[in-house]
């Protein structure tokens, strides 16, 4: 309180004292936060970290280093291949010569559809960059109104939608970091958290019921991959964000490795622990028993991807839990496991 | 005591079912108990129709459905006046709520839907049922009077003698200067004297004091000129040893004083914590911080000794007086800064800091106690708008004051540190009383109220 800034009185502008100063349309900077926040941070990472978790840090997070050397090499050759085959189509109609014209026609076709392709790409690792940006803010300044305004921005959140519109419609001038973290919260990403894991626990049952029933374990490896990489990209969907093919490939890759590799093991020290938790009197058949293994495997890697896109990092009482997968799980497994007999 | 008892056993019975809840609002006179209790029995009723609350969880999920009233459970309780109240704010132009004196009360039953599974089960919505009484925290200030003897209190109040004390007193000082403990009672006599008294101590709270001892002679109620409220500190006690007062004879006036002086212990204040203060539940302490720091370093100063007195009723660490005389219960306290409007919003966090640092001490012994508590930043009932103003980039506020001028103002920064000599000098704070905005139906508008119902009864409606 170095400087009070004295009370002063302003001219009331007669007739339009209602829309000449504008209602605060949001919040001033640096606030206090009370005596006990109630928004404790979630501590990274309580469980141990299996591999294929990791794979999903390094996919949806950015990638550290630009290849420029690899971009401009691409870039160039598209852009030489693309007028060559320009300047062949030219010189085709001009020898009359139909066959070299519709190949080459074709040849520019491909490089533009590339090019598309290309910077899309490039759109997408963008957005990743700024998503990490996003959260990286959101988590070191005090929140304030334009801070989360730019966030939903972000997560492709439009000014109709009712979500947004019933967050305005909840926030006030005198609400502060504190209450705006607990309005957004509640308003835009309760929602889709809520979609989120739906899609896990169902994403992870229905992985689990398919392995128990598939005959054949490297078909099922493959399966499991497959849905995991669904699932996460439909997740991205939910919280705005659209993963590129370098974050997919990066992905599969990793994600194929673990199951096939060191799979095997992670699944079963994973099944002893999550078992204990369960109700061991029923018994599994083996082939129950690695569904169970698979789409444990699957809902972990499911929430682990979901703390990655939500913008806003998870306060411990919101922050869900394997349990809540692992009781559907189980329930599904028991289900194909009566019927298979 | 004994029709107390069942009672008691209702109370433990509706508790163990998380049913009840006894929430008790206090304050200094002024201190906007009635704006509160208004505003909050207001919000709740629109509660699940088109009220504020988004701040309370239940309420922004839809599970809070609405509360009405019910009869009083006590019957000789006065019921707190919310129709008047609400007139009030209806009339044009708008009148503040008349203040409540003494202690009144009044139940709601809130429905809710319950967050968890198992109780939805067992019917489709639950009710809580929540009394609130509102009593002075003038009442609060006699606490320490259980330990004193006639002759300490008289030292005490003879040491809280101030100048500007004595200027408001001195009708009273000059009646009672020629007074000896050992002359015999004159009825009428300590009538008149006690008279002077009172007057003397509501110049003093009228002239910005706080401190008031007994509480209950500003507040009487149904006590009024009883003889119970008839006495004063007997300052000619000082030239007097232990042994000759205690030699002196009933009938003379140190012992008649003495007299009445332990029978206002035993019928007035012991009574109040007995029946009422030991089955309050949850507490709020609503502290009018702008007008005292508007009043200068005096006025602010004694604020806070008198909060620290006040606060004793609620220090349950060991060596609590509270705790050693009663069994209190409260679990948790709120303690709010009234008439944050007065304010832009910007001020709202130094506001809320400076009232932790005014509740230091008392914060600390509750911590000691157990008894969860925080520290908020409201106004009941807004009367005032923030405004933005682009062109001074400055925020202000708009509102008509009490004489009927619309004005928009910056009222000054709030400090958020306990003010110094400096802050004074240049007393940079300005505050103007403003008439509450007009109100037909609907919700009041409030500021902060639902993140106090939400830290103070979210777990009731879980
Ligand atoms: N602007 C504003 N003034 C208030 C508010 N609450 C109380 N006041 C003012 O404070 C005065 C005293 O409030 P009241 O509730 O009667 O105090 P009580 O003696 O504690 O019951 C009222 O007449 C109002 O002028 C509020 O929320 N906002």
């Amino acid at each position: 309180m170095t400087d009070p800034k004295p009370p002063r009185r302003f001219e009331v502008p007669t007739e339009s004292a209602k829309t000449a100063p504008q209602p605060i349309p949001s919040l001033a900077t640096a606030q206090h936060f009370p005596l006990e926040s109630v928004g404790a941070r979630v501590e990274e990472t309580p469980e141990s970290d299996t591999r294929a978790e990791r794979a999903v840090d390094d996919a949806l997070s950015p990638p550290r280093k630009r290849r420029w050397g690899l971009m401009t090499l691409l870039s160039a050759s598209l852009v030489i291949g693309g007028i060559q085959c320009g300047v062949q189509v030219y010189e085709a109609v001009i020898q009359n010569d139909p066959f070299s014209g519709l190949w080459a026609a074709l040849g520019v076709f491909g490089a533009g559809l590339l090019a598309r392709s290309g910077g899309k790409e490039l759109l997408r690792l963008k957005r990743l960059r700024r998503h990490a940006k996003v959260r990286k803010r959101l988590e070191n300044t005090p929140l304030d109104q334009p801070l989360l305004a730019d966030t939903a921005r972000h997560m492709r959140v439009s000014r109709d939608d009712p979500h947004w519109r019933s967050y305005q419609n909840a926030v006030n001038a005198h609400h502060d970091g504190d209450d705006i973290r607990t309005l957004f919260s509640h308003h835009l990403l309760g929602p889709r958290d809520r979609a989120a894991s739906q899609l896990i626990t169902r994403m992870s049952s229905e992985t689990a019921a398919m392995v128990a029933i598939s005959p054949i374990t490297l078909l099922d490896m493959g399966l499991v991959a497959w849905r995991n990489m669904r699932m996460i990209d439909r997740l991205a969907d939910i919280y705005g964000l659209e993963l590129g093919y370098a974050s997919r490939l990066r992905l599969y890759r990793h994600v194929l490795a673990n199951l096939a590799f060191a799979g095997a093991s992670e699944i079963a020290v994973d099944m002893g622990s999550e078992l204990l938790g369960m109700n061991l009197a029923e018994k599994l058949s083996s082939r129950a028993a690695q569904g169970l293994g698979s789409g444990l495997m699957t809902a972990r890697l499911g929430l682990r991807a979901q703390r990655l896109l939500r913008p806003l990092p998870f306060t411990r009482q919101e922050q869900p839990t394997l349990g809540h997968v692992r009781k559907a799980l189980w329930q599904q497994l028991k289900r194909t496991d009566e019927r298979r007999g | 005591m004994a029709w107390t008892l069942p009672r008691h056993i209702r109370d433990v019975a509706e508790r163990g079912l998380d049913r009840q809840v006894r929430l008790a609002v206090t304050g200094l006179s002024r201190a906007g108990k009635t704006a509160f209790l208004t505003s909050l029995i207001n919000q709740l009723r629109h509660a699940g129709l088109d009220a504020q609350l988004h701040l309370i969880k239940a309420s922004r999920e839809g599970r809070l459905l609405g509360a009405k009233r019910e009869l009083q459970p006590d019957l000789s309780l006065a019921r707190f006046p919310y129709d008047e109240a609400l007139s009030s704010l209806g009339e044009t132009p708008p009148r503040w709520p008349t203040p409540t004196r003494g202690m009144s009360e009044l139940r709601l039953s809130i429905r809710y839907k319950s967050e968890r599974p198992s109780k939805r089960l067992l019917g489709e919505t639950s009710t809580l049922t929540l009394d609130l009484i509102d009593y002075p925290g003038e009442w609060l200030l006699d606490l320490p009077m259980l330990r004193q003897s006639f002759l300490d209190w008289s030292q005490t109040m003879n040491a809280l003698l101030t100048p500007s004390r004595r200027t408001h007193m001195a009708e009273w000082l000059e009646a009672q200067s020629d007074l000896s403990p050992d002359q015999p009672a004159d009825e009428q006599q300590l009538a008149d004297l006690s008279a002077h008294y009172t007057e003397g101590l509501h110049r003093v709270r009228n002239n910005g004091g706080y401190f008031i001892q007994p509480g209950r002679f500003l507040l009487p109620g149904e006590l009024a000129g009883a003889p119970v409220l008839q006495f004063f500190p007997l300052l000619s006690c000082a030239d007097w040893s232990d042994e000759a007062l205690e030699a002196l004879p009933p009938e003379s006036l140190y012992k008649t004083l003495k007299a009445r002086f332990d029978h206002y212990l035993k019928t007035v204040i012991t009574p109040f914590y007995r029946q009422h203060f030991q089955r309050f539940d949850r507490q709020v302490v609503l502290v009018d911080v702008l007008t005292a720091l508007n009043s200068g370093p005096e006025a602010f100063d004694e604020l806070r000794t008198t909060m620290e007195a006040l606060m004793q009723s609620f220090s349950y660490g060991r060596a609590g007086l509270i705790n050693r005389l009663f069994a209190p219960r409260i679990d948790k306290l709120a303690i709010a800064a009234t008439k944050a409007d007065h304010v832009t919003p910007d001020q709202h966090a130094a506001l809320v800091e400076l009232l932790t640092q005014l509740m230091n001490e008392p914060l600390n012994d509750l911590r000691f106690g157990d008894i969860e508590s925080k520290a908020f930043a409201l106004a009941s009932i807004a009367a005032t708008e923030a405004r933005r103003l682009e062109e001074h980039d400055a925020q202000a506020l708009s509102g008509t004051t009490l004489e009927g001028e619309h004005v928009l103002m910056f009222p000054g920064e709030v400090p958020s540190k306990l003010p110094d000599a400096a802050f004074w000098a240049r007393q940079g704070f300005q505050f103007t009383g403003f008439r509450p905005r007009p109100h037909t139906e609907g919700p009041l508008p409030h500021l902060r109220m639902d993140a106090l119902l939400d830290w103070l009864l979210g777990d009731k409606w879980q």
